[in-house]
């Protein structure tokens, strides 16, 4: 009987084990090939970019997200907030947006961004941005490819070969430099991570208490007020 | 150790590992950044690897413990092999998703480990509730002492 007992028990933990690791390899397996053609977006047109920031430069209040392109949080953020963003408070002049890209989950980080960056030259990145959040991967499967940055950089009206060129230039490794610094001497631990405040003036990390609008919409009106 | 006794530990356990699971998937649902010393957390729970079919993986983890939790609580010999199958193939899963973070994702997230610890101890404990020596009830507060010593008593 007590040998019985041990046979029941050890069959019913290794079916369950089983069950949840072919769940999990199956599902894993569909996220890795399940990367959807980039769709084009009119989030941004009409809207002024100079650089890495867009919104007027003159806006009352400043954003900047520290984000990686690969990051599932950030696709998620961008997804949930950043349209509510762009028409209620980036259109109307009130907010501008800065785009600092951190590369710390690998080499589909590092392609992403240089594209993106190397966008900004032709005051492109948050279309590129927008473009790589919306086609995300799983991290590291080599989901940035060739392709994706030409199809993306195509929407956006750029030339993707050149891109391409463009992010291995010296700037683009300056730029990146440049936003881990910052992402540092903000106190930065996780993305999507964002410092806010008055145009030129002294910016605060924000503790983010959700992805969706509510998260941020409060601490911007309270800016404007 | 007597079955109630292994029981209530094996509640106490469960309960945290819930706290844990309760923890990452609060933390996931607001977008907050986690608290972590191994620096891997936010990989690891990014990851592919972090959703089951669209689930997260620290939901199925809440309800893996919230039926260890119950099944503690009840006494008798169904709760205790069904409380042994879970605990076992949780412990299973969990080795598992050890192996995907060290050798797939490169990155190790405490808290999965933590769980992973609690895990194997539940599963330590629904062995021990297993062995016949642990079936015997105590003798309850205030009885009359076994018969044997009671003569003895007696003199």
């Amino acid at each position: 009987m007590t040998q019985l007992r041990l046979i029941i028990v050890l069959a019913g933990a290794a079916v369950l084990a089983a069950t949840l690791v072919a769940a999990s390899l199956l599902s894993a397996g569909e996220a890795n090939t399940s990367t959807p053609a980039p769709a084009a977006s009119d989030l941004f047109a009409g809207v002024p970019q100079d650089g890495l920031a867009v919104g007027d430069p003159d806006a009352p209040v400043t954003l900047v997200e520290y984000a990686d392109l690969q990051c599932p949080y950030c696709a998620e953020w961008a997804v949930r907030t950043m349209p509510a963003l762009v028409e209620d408070y980036v259109r109307t002049g009130q907010l501008r947006i800065v785009f600092h890209g951190l590369a710390f989950l690998g080499p589909d980080s590092d392609k992403a961004v240089r594209a993106a960056i190397a966008a900004s030259a032709g005051d492109r990145l948050w279309n590129m941005v927008d473009g790589f959040y919306r086609s995300q991967g799983s991290e590291n499967s080599g989901w940035v490819t060739d392709d994706l940055i030409g199809q993306i950089a195509a929407q956006a009206g750029l030339d993707g070969g050149e891109l391409r060129d463009r992010g291995d230039e010296s700037w683009v490794d300056e730029e990146l430099s440049r936003a881990n610094a910052a992402a540092q001497s903000a106190g930065v631990q996780g993305t999507p991570s964002f410092e806010l405040g008055p145009t030129g003036g002294k910016l605060e990390l924000v503790e983010l208490s959700s992805l969706d609008p509510e998260g941020l919409t409060p601490l911007i009106d309270d800016l404007l007020e | 150790m007597t079955d109630a006794r292994l029981r209530s530990v094996s509640a106490i356990l469960a309960l945290t590992g819930a706290g844990i699971a309760a923890y990452l998937l609060q933390v996931r649902s607001s977008g907050a950044t986690l608290l972590c010393a191994t620096g891997g957390c936010e990989t690891v729970q990014g990851s592919r690897y972090a959703e089951l079919a669209g689930i997260p993986v620290a939901a199925l983890g809440l309800a893996g413990f919230a039926a260890l939790f119950t099944l503690a609580l009840v006494p008798g010999e169904p709760a205790r092999l069904a409380n042994a199958v879970v605990a076992l193939g949780a412990l299973g899963f969990g080795a598992y998703l050890l192996v995907i973070q060290v050798a797939v994702i490169g990155a190790v997230c405490q808290w999965c480990v933590a769980t992973d610890l609690v895990t194997t101890a539940l599963a330590a404990l629904a062995v021990l509730r297993l062995r016949p020596e642990s079936h015997r009830r105590e003798t309850p507060r205030g009885a009359h002492p076994p018969r044997r010593a009671r003569a003895a008593w007696r003199g």
